[in-house]
């Protein structure tokens, strides 16, 4: 098994994939819950070092896409390739272990494990755990101060730290984030957006985000999602967060 | 005359009883007693609490895990052990045959939760409890045709396997205070082993921090790269070992012995002990056999010596279970005061 460090090195150069493949392409994904058909279709792209937004009304399919990513909710028909291959097949152990990291909605940490037991169970086989402990808590010394405190004790804010901290652990390339400032208070935001801007350092982001000024003001790009479809993309530059279009895709 | 309005004879054998309960010698012996009784249902539902602490499955079946292992193990014993066997062999003997029957349990609970359970896990609960329902009934009754091929009584407990003990545990053992039965210290021992090991194996191992992640969230613990399928199938192995090493200790001693209603003898104060402690939590597992222990210990003293309702005893365990259930529905654990009884 060649360890995560090697995958990192090997990304910074030609990848295997054809050279003119995305990170990350999504084509046609049809994903249901059940009976339900909510993706219908979606197709996107995220190139190495971007960070692209995925913005929409609630109960668009936005965490769904992620989640299809990931294989949590299978895709029923299309492709999502991650580095040339496919993922769509996959386990989601075997896509998380080809370093892609979740960051999710309501941060889900391990309540009854101590923070640095949250880093540490993300530290992938062979890796050295102390090294990423040493490494998160560098990123983040708020955790530090907190390491033995069960991950449940801590404040929303913390947490939402520790989920992307622990993202980031096992040296992952990619990282599916979802709702980071959601349920936070403003001045917290900024902290939690500045978190995310030091991972975008490290690592190409698919980011899922309500709040559409934090949104355009941390992505590169943005797709926007309707009825589960991607109905608008483009560059986050030329887009005012006032834009007409935008405000009325969101409103709900 | 009595302050409770009790018939005076009545009264007078109640404060005789309490005169002799308060004695030393009789809490000491009594404590003992509870505390191999509390070693006991440890053993038996710490493969249930793990079980379902991370897989949500309630099995059914670990009672008959736990009787195939007291059979097994008193196979081992009685093909072994002849009348003039030492006692160091047949102590080494009986250690061989732990290793032996966790190891079948183990793979026979490994092939049960590939084979059966796995299939199910995105179905609601009750199609987990009607699938190890059923095995236990299969199981248990392959046990029953086996044992009766082989002229053995199923119903009763296995004679010969009980006669396979060293006589260190047959006879008493003076500890000053009292004399108390050498199993009963043999069986603290092993509660007290049990303990070490799977709080070791939690808290000390990466598996059991694999283990405690995936009892909190298993999708979140899968998205880290962890195969929690393979984990289920290890820690369900694990829990049928378990239950399989309980049974071949509870095969040595005369209130239980090897039979095939031990399956549900033993499945019963399992599942009360997991309840009082609150599902899925090893630390309350451990705390609700201590209680659920002692408290049998204690009444059992009661109605055998002052009260005389032989039965009671067993009813008292259910009684803390429903006692539970009521003030505490999610059971004992989380309650900061569980930690000072």
């Amino acid at each position: 098994m060649s360890s995560e460090r090697d995958r990192r090195e090997r990304s910074g150069s030609a990848s295997a994939a054809a050279p003119d493949d995305p990170l990350l392409a999504v084509e046609d994904v049809h994903t249901y819950y059940g009976e339900s058909h909510i993706l219908e279709g979606v197709s996107l792209a995220v190139e190495e070092g971007e960070t692209v937004a995925l913005i929409g009304r609630n109960g668009v399919g936005k965490t769904t896409t992620l989640r299809s990513v990931l294989q949590l909710t299978p895709p029923r028909r299309g492709s999502i390739r991650y580095r040339g291959e496919e993922l769509v097949g996959l386990r989601t152990h075997e896509v998380a272990s080809r370093g892609v990291g979740w960051i999710p909605e309501e941060r889900r940490m391990f309540a009854e494990l101590t923070v640095t037991e949250n880093i540490r169970i993300a530290v992938p086989k062979g890796g050295d755990p102390e090294a990423a402990i040493d490494r998160a808590f560098e990123t983040f010394p708020a955790l530090d101060e907190r390491s033995d405190a069960k991950a449940g004790a801590l404040s929303g804010g913390q947490q939402q730290m520790l989920a992307i901290a622990r993202g980031l652990v096992g040296d992952n390339e990619f990282l599916l984030v979802d709702e980071p400032s959601e349920g936070l208070a403003p001045q917290i935001v900024a902290d939690v957006a500045d978190a995310i801007a030091a991972a975008a350092e490290e690592a190409t982001i698919l980011l899922v985000e309500q709040n559409l000024p934090l949104a355009m003001d941390l992505a590169d790009r943005f797709y926007l999602l309707d009825n589960g479809q991607v109905v608008k993309e483009g560059s986050t530059e030329n887009v005012s967060p006032d834009d007409e279009e935008l405000r009325r895709y969101l409103s709900a | 005359m009595t302050a409770l309005g009790l018939d005076p004879v009545v009264a007078q054998s109640l404060v005789d009883g309490l005169g002799q309960f308060l004695r030393p010698s009789t809490l000491f012996s009594v404590l003992v007693d509870g505390l191999a009784k509390s070693a006991l249902f440890l053993m038996i539902a710490t493969g249930l609490t793990l079980i379902f602490g991370l897989m949500g499955v309630l099995n059914f079946a670990h009672g008959s895990l736990t009787m195939i292992g007291a059979y097994l193990g008193g196979l081992i014993m009685v093909l072994t052990v002849s009348q003039g066997t030492p006692n160091g062999t047949r102590l080494a003997v009986f250690f061989v045959g732990l290793f032996v029957v966790f190891g079948v349990l183990a793979a026979l609970g490994g092939v049960i939760e590939v084979g059966l359970i796995r299939p199910l896990y995105d179905r609601p609960p009750i199609y987990q409890i009607l699938l190890t329902f059923g095995v236990t009934l299969v199981l248990d009754e392959l046990v029953r045709i086996v044992t009766l091929f082989y002229d053995i009584q199923p119903v009763a407990d296995w004679q010969a396997a009980l006669g396979t003990k060293p006589t260190w545990f047959t006879d008493p053992v003076d500890l000053g205070l009292a004399s108390v039965r050498g199993l009963a210290l043999f069986e603290i021992l092993f509660g007290v082993v049990t303990v070490v090991a799977v709080w070791a194996f939690l808290n000390r191992t990466r598996y059991g921090l694999v283990v405690r992640a995936g009892s909190e969230d298993s999708e979140m613990t899968e998205a880290l790269g962890i195969d929690v399928r393979r984990v289920f199938t290890v820690v369900f192995a694990l829990g049928a070992g378990i239950a399989g090493v309980a049974g071949m200790l509870l095969m040595w001693d005369k209130n239980w012995g090897a039979s095939v209603p031990l399956a549900a003898e033993t499945l019963l104060p399992a599942f009360v002990v997991v309840i009082v402690g609150g599902l899925g939590t090893f630390r309350g597992t451990v705390y609700a056999a201590l209680i659920v222990g002692l408290a049998d210990a204690v009444t059992t003293w009661w109605f055998i010596n002052v009260v005389d309702l032989t039965f009671l005893p067993e009813v008292v365990v259910f009684a803390i279970l429903v006692l539970v259930l009521v003030v505490k529905p999610r059971g004992l654990f989380g309650l900061a005061e569980v930690g000072g009884h």
